[in-house]
């Protein structure tokens, strides 16, 4: 694969353009990893002010209007709702998965079904997050499993 | 949402349906009770009925698995109840306390059955979602 870098006219503003026979996950993955790295992510614990990685977060909840970000161990508290939230890094590796939760697939160890009728995601630190019917189908999609409707 | 709700509801008319029939073959064989072909009809309604408030169960969004075990309790109570007035209201049999054990039975069984099904398909399910998500991530780890 060639790179080529181009100075744009003095007037037009930066563009990148991929010219590529399929785009795979990884690539668009990529690109949108570089547009949501200017999204600057702070979380609050206790009196600590505290620069997030998105990478490193499991999920985000949101809990009587306040919505959290969840590392391996810590818990800090984000300005964000969790729409804006699901707008930012959905495009990513992050799925709603239930009303008040936003999960990272890429900490998801695996799936398993509960004999009630919904999955549960088993998260890389043990943790377990419901995924609830609804958001079944777009997790299917995520995955390549599903095409959109 | 609704298409989740009508598909959740297709599934369980189906499986609710087919285990209905079993129960009411065996009993009718087992009892050698003779019905009109009108009963192939109740079934269907029976079922019909019995699935409406499954796929809204299932269409909720729940917090905590505590909370969906307590929706479990009410709603296998509702199916029970609605179960034993529809016995009454078709006249397959009247109310009594050996026919509501028997019936508490018959929801036993036609509830195990219906989850069982439901949980070998989302096994299924899961088990093609983990292999996309191993083969996602380990090409991602690949790459790093």
């Amino acid at each position: 694969m060639r790179i080529i870098i181009e100075s744009p006219q003095p007037d037009d503003e930066d563009v990148v353009i991929v010219r590529c026979a399929s785009p795979d996950q990884r690539l668009i993955s990529m690109l949108l990893s570089f547009q949501t790295a200017q999204t600057e992510l702070t979380g609050y614990m206790d009196d600590k002010i505290v620069r997030l990685n998105y990478q490193d977060v499991y999920y985000f909840e949101a809990n009587e209007n306040r919505v959290f970000a969840y590392y391996h161990s810590d818990v800090y508290e984000v300005k964000y709702k969790l729409y804006e939230l699901e707008e930012l890094f959905g495009p990513l590796d992050f799925i709603r998965c239930s009303k008040s939760m936003i999960v990272n697939m890429e900490k998801i160890e695996y799936i398993s079904p509960l004999f009630s009728g919904k999955l549960e995601a088993h998260l890389k630190n043990g943790e377990k997050v419901l995924i609830s019917r609804q958001y079944v189908h777009s997790l299917k999609v995520k995955l390549g499993i599903e095409e959109v409707d | 949402m609704l298409k989740e709700f009508f598909i959740s509801l297709l599934h369980y008319f189906v499986d609710i349906t087919t285990a209905v029939l079993i129960a009411a073959a065996s009993y009718l064989t087992i009892s050698g009770q003779q019905m009109d072909s009108i009963i192939l009809w109740e079934i269907l309604l029976s079922g019909f009925i019995t699935a409406l408030p499954s796929a809204v169960l299932i269409c909720l969004d729940t917090k905590s698995v505590r909370l969906s075990l307590i929706l479990w309790i009410v709603h296998f109570i509702l199916i029970f109840c609605t179960t034993l007035i529809l016995l009454d209201v078709f006249g397959w049999c009247s109310i009594t306390p050996e026919s509501a054990l028997l019936t508490f039975l018959a929801v036993v069984f036609i509830y195990l059955f219906t989850c069982l099904v439901h949980y070998l398909v989302d096994r299924k399910h899961t088990s093609l979602m983990n292999q996309q998500l191993k083969k996602r991530y380990s090409n991602e780890e690949d790459h790093r």
